[in-house]
């Protein structure tokens, strides 16, 4: 029983890092309006950032925090150049294709510069445990769930509270009717998406902290999380997102009780293929009598 | 109206066309007897492989619009299909061929079900998970697959008593396989199926007015992309002797996408070229193997931008992109798909 | 005359929208039925719940009798109901011919297998899709551009081909969403003829248009939508002179009768 309890506590804390990548995913794809690949090379990003801000500039958290944002950020404007800015009006499959391309080339490129191989990331939290027996949560677990309720307040403050979150609002509903109102339509896409990619970053970094361990090639397993979670809101719903997160981080835990460990990556494609199946929209604000 | 390449060929006459073919036949049928360099035999082998890879792949993404990036499980599905009839059971080649091809072709269905009312967006993750999946199984399932050994020892194919193992004798075996593809697939795209293919790819919603059950159909040509891609890893298997779930990575996946987006979509010629370039790319950069990917990453980027439907792709096709002007206003070819992704509520649209 | 479309208290709800709201009809065989409206009437969004796009909030489609409510597009035209579309979904980069050719899909049955070994039935059938695609063409007077791609032809050519297409399903209702937008008064009328010959040939035929003096001329029956519910259904003569009507397009206190050609 007290496996189960302390599987479910890392559930919760894992759950929390995929809902902070669900929520970054839904952001770009919901303002931007066009569906990426490259979330996953936008994390391993970020992480990587993090990474060398505590080799060269020490455990500081925050300042992690900061490089992990601005990386990401800055690559999303890259991914943005490439992929989207002239491709709105395009068939879909060309710009998905792009970010196809930018991902094997971010991947691949990490891999050259800094090596195939896990880079170990020890120590940047301490080892603290509080709790009984197995039972109990670690200063990290602690600081990952705090560190994503945070952002997750900051976001919801942006979108709900200021006049560039009802900008971000608006375009993602309608960039036509958005640029009617005056809204400069390709900076706040741009501003959306690596505000997105930021988030992003972020849980790079709480990935790399938490697993103690980075490698170039961890995109690939933490986009394909990423969009798992958020399609329980179709993509662009960032509470339903979240909860996707969540959900996928317990169901994952829980779930290697039963099969081995490296199995682990399975259940995010189990969890996305029964989303798919039962209600494919999601549980965004329905559209309405339309079916598929 | 615009010329494209596939006009000229097509306007070549009948017996024009008859000699060609035959001179092309008789040049490969002759080239390991008056070229038998074992080295470069071995590449030609690896492009027909990948000339079905690529071809395969072209079905379902080029021909029927759809969107499919885990082209390798299937491959490793035909693979190890031949591998363990073949070592734990004793089946002959000739036998285990064909059942990798239909062991992929139904494991193509599964994966294609979920996703067949919802837009390509979906329908490529699912690939790409599915793709890991498999290398996933493959790698933990030991008993079945020997896990991370992989299967060692995988018997040649017995041409009537002949053992079929050097490179110069196996070209033929991958040249006819790669022959009887192109012939086929010919065939079914030049027929009601290509046609109603097609309909899907350029315009879902008018397609599905005209009464083409576009479920179905994309069923349909997911299998026999599926298909393919297993007889190709069926004969590969054997050909290499050993096989591992590292060989079947994501990373082969996005490779076999390469040649397809590179070379072209929607025709038969593109997966072609794309499968001779890609190969002749894959030994030319040897000497910087880890820029290869690269590379491809920088060829798949360049083309989007420049060419979208691939070098010798088919250019009069919603693969080619671009705005087209129609009706009263300057359209773009999103009609049908901003239709059904309203219809099926997932990812907003773009500019509209 | 048998009934072939009938709709029965029809609504569609898009959230709080009531697009389409109780709305019943009857098209008989042979009829030229008109449906008109203002714009946002809930024209289209009818056309799209008749030919199974959408499906209806409330209320049943029958179709010659059989209730068709629910069912998946292609499963309504196989059964014989055809359509264009307002913004015409025309296969922009294939050639004319090639478009009317998949309209045959229905009326065709090679498999692929049949296709891998060109047996006989391929053999009929692409004879078939070619003798009948040119022989439409001819009907439709688009023969000199068969081998045109689709989007290289001017508009009005558009919408013909568009019309010849759902023709190769030979269906026993067509339903044409704003077929005359966009032409001018020649292309029209000629419009106009075309489609009262094809009624005589035995087609029955719905359209929805806002070209008043087209509907007033072609259609023999008229059904009315304003904000989705049905506001007046009967003959042209009816219909113009019905005070609701006038009221929805010209808003109240305008005089009756003063002869109007566009809405």
């Amino acid at each position: 029983m007290d496996y189960y309890i302390s599987q479910l506590i890392n559930g919760i804390c894992q759950g929390s890092i995929y809902a902070l990548m669900a929520i970054g995913y839904s952001v770009v794809v919901g303002v931007v309006g066009l569906v990426t690949f490259t979330h996953g090379e936008v994390i391993m990003t970020g992480a990587f950032a993090a990474y060398f801000a505590f080799q060269f500039f020490g455990n500081n958290l925050l300042l992690g925090m900061v490089a992990s944002f601005a990386a990401s950020s800055f690559i999303g404007i890259f991914v943005y150049k490439v992929c989207y800015e002239q491709f709105f009006d395009a068939p879909r499959h060309i710009s998905l294709l792009l970010t196809i391309g930018v991902s094997m080339l971010l991947k691949n490129l990490t891999q050259i510069l800094i090596g195939p191989n896990n880079l170990p990331l020890l120590g940047v939290v301490e080892n603290k445990f509080f709790g009984v027996g197995v039972v109990g949560i670690t200063l990290v677990q602690i600081i990952v769930i705090a560190t994503v309720i945070s952002f997750s307040l900051l976001l919801f403050l942006l979108f709900n509270k200021t006049r560039w979150g009802v900008m971000l609002r608006a375009v993602s509903q309608d960039k036509r009717a958005a640029a009617l109102m005056g809204i400069n339509v390709r900076a706040t896409t741009l501003a959306g998406n690596c505000i997105g990619s930021g988030l992003g970053g972020i849980a790079g970094m709480l990935l790399a902290i938490y697993y103690q361990t980075l490698i170039a090639t961890m995109g690939g397993s933490a986009g394909m999380k990423a969009f798992s979670a958020s399609v329980l809101g179709g993509l662009t719903d960032v509470p339903s997102a979240a909860l996707g997160g969540f959900s996928l981080g317990i169901i994952e835990n829980l779930g290697i009780t039963f099969a081995s460990a490296s199995y682990r990556d399975i259940f995010a494609f189990i969890f996305l293929v029964l989303v798919l199946l039962i209600k494919p929209e999601g549980f965004a604000r329905k559209r309405g009598g339309v079916r598929p | 109206m615009k010329k494209t390449i596939a006009h000229y060929v097509s306007d070549l006459s009948k017996g024009i066309k008859a000699l060609g073919i035959g001179l092309l036949a008789a040049v490969l049928i002759a080239l390991p007897i008056i070229y038998p360099k074992s080295y470069v035999m071995g590449v030609i082998c690896r492009m027909y492989m990948y000339m079905i890879l690529a071809g395969s792949l072209n079905v379902i993404n080029g021909y029927s619009g759809q969107f499919n990036i885990g082209h390798a499980g299937f491959f490793c599905i035909g693979a190890y299909s031949e591998a363990i009839l073949a070592t734990k059971l004793g089946l002959s080649f000739w036998i285990a061929l064909p059942i990798g091809g239909i062991m992929a072709a139904l494991i193509g269905l599964l994966v294609a079900m979920p996703t067949l009312r919802l837009r390509g967006t979906y329908l490529a993750i699912v690939t790409l998970g599915f793709s890991e999946i498999i290398r996933l199984v493959a790698l933990n399932w030991e008993g079945l697959t020997g896990g991370p050994i992989g299967i060692k020892g995988i018997p040649s194919p017995l041409f009537f008593g002949f053992k079929v193992s050097r490179s110069i004798h196996y070209y033929y075996i991958f040249l006819s396989l790669a022959a009887l593809f192109f012939f086929i697939t010919y065939r079914v795209i030049h027929s009601r199926v290509g046609r109603a293919w097609l309909s899907i790819r350029e315009d879902e919603l008018a397609a599905r007015s005209l009464g083409v059950e576009t479920r179905f159909y994309k069923a349909t040509s997911f299998m026999y992309g599926a298909f393919w891609a297993g007889i190709a890893g069926a004969a590969f298997a054997p050909y290499f002797r050993f096989i591992s779930s590292d060989m079947f990575s994501l990373d082969e996946g996005f490779n076999i996408l390469s040649m397809v987006i590179i070379g072209g979509q929607g025709t038969l010629l593109g997966p072609v070229v794309g499968s001779i370039i890609v190969n002749f790319l894959t030994e030319f950069l040897r000497p910087i193997s880890q820029y290869r990917l690269v590379v491809y990453a920088l060829l798949i980027i360049g083309m989007m931008w420049l060419r979208p439907q691939g070098l010798v792709g088919a250019s009069n096709s919603i693969l080619a992109g671009g705005v087209v002007k129609i009706g009263r206003h300057r359209h773009t070819p999103t009609g049908a798909a901003a239709a059904s992704g309203a219809a099926s509520g997932a990812a907003p649209k773009g500019g509209r | 005359m048998a009934t072939l479309l009938e709709a029965c208290d029809v609504c569609q709800y898009f959230g709080g929208l009531k697009a389409v709201e109780k709305v019943s009809m009857k098209i008989e065989e042979g009829d030229i039925f008109g449906v008109i409206g203002p714009n946002g009437a809930g024209k289209t969004t009818f056309f799209n719940i008749c030919s199974g796009i959408f499906k209806p909030t409330a209320g049943e489609i029958y179709f010659r009798g059989e209730n068709i409510t629910g069912f998946l597009t292609e499963k309504i035209a196989r059964k014989g109901m055809a359509r264009t579309f307002q913004n015409i979904q025309l296969f922009k980069f294939m050639t004319v011919l090639e478009n009317v050719k998949i309209g045959f899909h229905i009326r065709t049955k090679t498999n692929i297998l049949t296709a891998i070994l060109r047996g006989k039935r391929f053999r009929d059938d692409e004879k078939f899709t070619e003798e009948k695609g040119l022989e439409i063409l001819e009907r439709v007077g688009l023969t000199p551009y068969k081998d045109t791609l689709a989007s290289n032809l001017p508009y009005g050519l558009q919408r013909k081909v568009e019309i010849a297409r759902a023709l190769a399903l030979d269906p026993k209702i067509l339903l044409l969403d704003e077929p005359v937008a966009g032409m001018n008064p020649a292309e029209t009328q000629e419009l106009s003829d075309f489609i009262r010959k094809l009624n005589n040939d035995g087609y029955t035929i719905a359209v929805i248009e806002h070209d008043m003096k087209f509907v007033m001329n072609t259609c023999n029956h008229i059904l009315v939508l304003n904000f989705g519910q049905k506001i007046c259904e009967g003959t042209p003569e009816f219909v113009k002179n019905d005070r609701g009507v006038n009221e929805a397009y010209f808003g109240k206190g305008l005089v009756v009768g003063e002869g109007y050609n566009h809405a």
